[in-house]
């Protein structure tokens, strides 16, 4: 399960604007072998999950 | 009025020689007037004329594009792997590590970037990244989901000639991939 489906598990309100610039949420992966990873969270009333959260899906 | 034959003409005798310019015939002549920094025994050249008019020697413009699709999960940003270089005049883009464009001349850049997403995502984010920050983007949502999409970005931008550099990032929204084919190029408008 990539990040983006585990977050979006843990919060299913959340849309694809969420992901986009000018959204709360900045997912990002530089091709250089590490992944996926938040780069930014601002969303106003979900709180960024926790490493032991994203596990857990 | 007189009629001054010469090879070289140096223009200023100021000591520091960078202070001064040449403008020469090659020793091998091939139809170019070369515009130098230096004293005539040993300018560097900086710009030429031809028949079509000025050249600028050192002005980078370069293309490199992604010779295979890029993993990309649905929603993340991801930096496009444009590994193939169709040209590059100044060697200043990385096409094996860091598949950045970092320019040796200062000035404003006309940056151009494309973007090819698979027929079952159903929009597209573009990124232009200057030093490892968002500076521009587009989105574009796609009209018809089942067919491939192709989606441009295009930006003027100042980079300082020393540490300034740009990357291209995307995101596709359904799919796993970014396409082959994806492409950055860009040329110096104007030196500073």
């Amino acid at each position: 399960m990539t990040l983006y489906e585990k977050i979006t598990t843990l919060y299913p309100d959340l849309t694809n604007a969420d992901f986009m610039p000018e959204g709360t949420i900045m997912l990002q992966n530089d091709s250089d072998g590490r992944g996926d990873y938040i780069r930014e969270w601002n969303h106003p009333t979900l709180a960024q999950p926790t490493q032991e959260q994203l596990d857990g899906v | 009025m007189s009629t001054v034959k010469s090879k070289k003409l140096q223009v200023g005798t100021d000591a520091t020689s960078s202070n001064n310019f040449t403008i020469y015939q090659p020793a091998t002549p091939d139809g170019t007037l070369r515009i130098g920094v230096g004293n005539a025994d040993s300018p560097t050249e900086v710009g030429r004329f031809n028949s079509n008019g000025y050249v600028a020697t050192n002005a980078p413009a370069f293309s490199a594009t992604s010779s295979a699709n890029t993993p990309a999960s649905s929603g993340v940003l991801t930096k496009l792997i444009l590994d193939t270089e169709q040209f590059d005049t100044n060697s200043n883009f990385d096409n094996t590590t860091n598949y950045r464009f970092t320019p040796t001349v200062a000035g404003y850049y006309q940056i151009n970037g494309i973007v090819i997403t698979p027929s079952n995502a159903d929009s597209t984010t573009i990124v232009i990244y200057k030093n490892g920050s968002h500076y521009v983007s587009t989105v574009a949502f796609h009209a018809t989901i089942g067919v491939t999409n192709r989606y441009n970005i295009s930006v003027l931008l100042y980079l300082n000639g020393s540490t300034d550099y740009i990357e291209l990032y995307a995101a596709q929204y359904g799919g796993t991939v970014l396409g082959a084919g994806a492409t950055m190029n860009g040329i110096l408008i104007k030196a500073t």
